[in-house]
């Protein structure tokens, strides 16, 4: 399965919300067929509650991995 | 006078120490009020409003406790004045200018504080916003000199000529039950992955301690902008001076109340460039902030300066910034002096800011998802609504 990378650490906020939400919307057949996954990766502490929220609403399943000073959100197909 | 120490001394430890603390706290929760604010709008999130509401309301008792137990120096406290249409404009203004630069006058604070390269940018559009206000003070002063109601009355308790227990009871009381109905319902608590997370909820009820502290310590309650104004004004002074000296804004002195902590001298202080009792207030606090701010994202392992961000986030956070500079002397305050120290006391003029505010917020909102260019509003409104499956 490939995974698409999307570094958006830095951003202007809201933007780090509103990029993600765009790239799920954009990949949505693609994750959910399974043949790819989203990892954004984010330092916005914000961030790390509104962009899992969003895409579990949305039915994906995220998964959330602290990294050194930054946080890596791996959106997939539904489990 | 009960201090042996010299006044700016005092005035200057007390800010630090509290900047500190508001600067880890803010850092923690991502307490954000821009973000409320646009959120609310723009993603009809509630959660962190919730928190303010508590944030105000808590604030609203615990001045009303200080004024009954007499004490507060000053009531209501200095640098607030009768409402005038310039609340609203301000407010406004600042709405959009907190949204367009992804963090209020206090936000801008705590974020650069974790390195964030874009709140630097909009740090200097404030201070360039504040010195560009003082090029049309006599005519704005005007402005607001004739749109001043209720002249000479600065809170709502002053205005209906009633004791200010009977406005705070009237409001607290409402506003207690919807804030028990948001706890029965979970409506405080967020869920997020960010390490040594402070809920919303407990940042609102620190934040409403150090703000209380402030006011009783201090003899104001939190403020940062006239400080910003001050750099300004001192940046002006050295590179046009004779056109500094034309500016009568620089000349005033707003400020002028006795502290009863620190002796009968009063306590003067303005926009101009000076080391005066504003200055000597507000600046170990903005320091303090930043500090405390970069203290915890230190901790934590996430003080990092992150700026390869697409080039126009820098001009947004630029223009939000000049544009909350120029806000913050029209308004004639801040949003903090007004959300966190004028709405407790029921300030008309705070009322109005809040209103102007909110449509601020509102209005800023569209305009960043047009200029970001990064997805609809609408369209990510719809998809957060859409429940596909087990959230």
């Amino acid at each position: 399965m490939e995974t698409i990378e999307i570094d958006i650490r830095g951003q202007l906020c809201p933007a780090t919300l509103l990029v993600a939400l765009k790239e799920i919307n954009a990949r949505a057949a693609l994750l959910r067929k399974g043949a790819a996954k989203l990892a954004f990766l984010i330092d916005n502490r914000d961030a790390t509650g509104t962009i899992p929220e969003s895409a579990a609403n949305m039915g994906f399943a995220v998964t959330v991995e602290r990294q050194d000073g930054w946080y890596r959100i791996e959106v997939s197909a539904p489990h | 006078m009960l201090l042996s120490v010299h006044p700016f001394v005092f005035l200057g430890t007390v800010s630090l120490l509290l900047g500190l603390t508001a600067g880890f706290v803010l850092h923690r929760s991502d307490f954000c009020l821009a973000g409320m604010f646009r959120d609310l709008f723009l993603f009809r999130r509630t959660v962190m409003i919730h928190s303010f509401v508590l944030l105000v309301t808590v604030t609203m008792v615990l001045f009303e406790a200080a004024r009954m137990f007499g004490l507060l120096s000053v009531y209501p406290f200095p640098l607030l004045y009768a409402p005038s249409a310039a609340n609203v404009i301000g407010g406004f203004l600042l709405g959009i200018g907190m949204v367009l630069a992804g963090g209020c006058v206090i936000g801008t604070l705590y974020k650069m504080g974790a390195g964030s390269v874009l709140s630097m940018t909009a740090f200097a559009g404030i201070i360039f916003g504040s010195g560009l206000y003082a090029e049309f003070h006599p005519a704005w002063a005007a402005f607001v000199k004739q749109t001043t109601f209720f002249s000479g009355k600065i809170t709502v308790a002053q205005i209906l000529g009633v004791d200010p227990s009977l406005t705070v009871l009237s409001v607290v009381v409402p506003t207690a039950a919807l804030l028990i109905t948001w706890h029965r319902r979970d409506a405080f608590t967020r869920t997020t992955f960010a390490a040594a997370y402070l809920q919303p909820f407990r940042a609102a009820l620190l934040l409403a301690l150090i703000s209380s502290a402030s006011y009783v310590l201090v003899g104001m309650p939190l403020g940062v902008t006239s400080t910003f104004t001050k750099i300004a004004g001192w940046a002006e002074r050295i590179l046009l001076p004779g056109h500094f000296a034309d500016l009568t804004f620089y000349a005033g002195v707003p400020l002028d109340f006795v502290n009863r902590l620190t002796g009968p001298a009063p306590l003067t202080g303005g926009p101009g460039p000076a080391y005066d009792a504003l200055a000597a207030v507000q600046l170990p606090l903005i320091v303090g902030i930043v500090a405390g701010s970069a203290l915890s994202a230190g901790l934590l392992g996430e003080l990092r300066i992150a700026y390869r961000v697409p080039g126009k986030q820098y001009m947004l956070a630029a223009s939000g910034g000049i544009l909350m500079g120029l806000a913050s002397r029209m308004a004639p305050t801040c949003n903090v002096w007004h959300l966190l120290g004028g709405l407790p006391i029921l300030a008309a003029s705070s009322i109005l800011f809040l209103f102007g505010m909110l449509g601020g917020a509102w209005f800023g909102g569209l305009l960043l998802v047009r200029l970001l260019d990064a997805g609809a509003a609408p369209a990510s409104g719809k998809l957060c609504a859409q429940r596909r499956g087990p959230a």
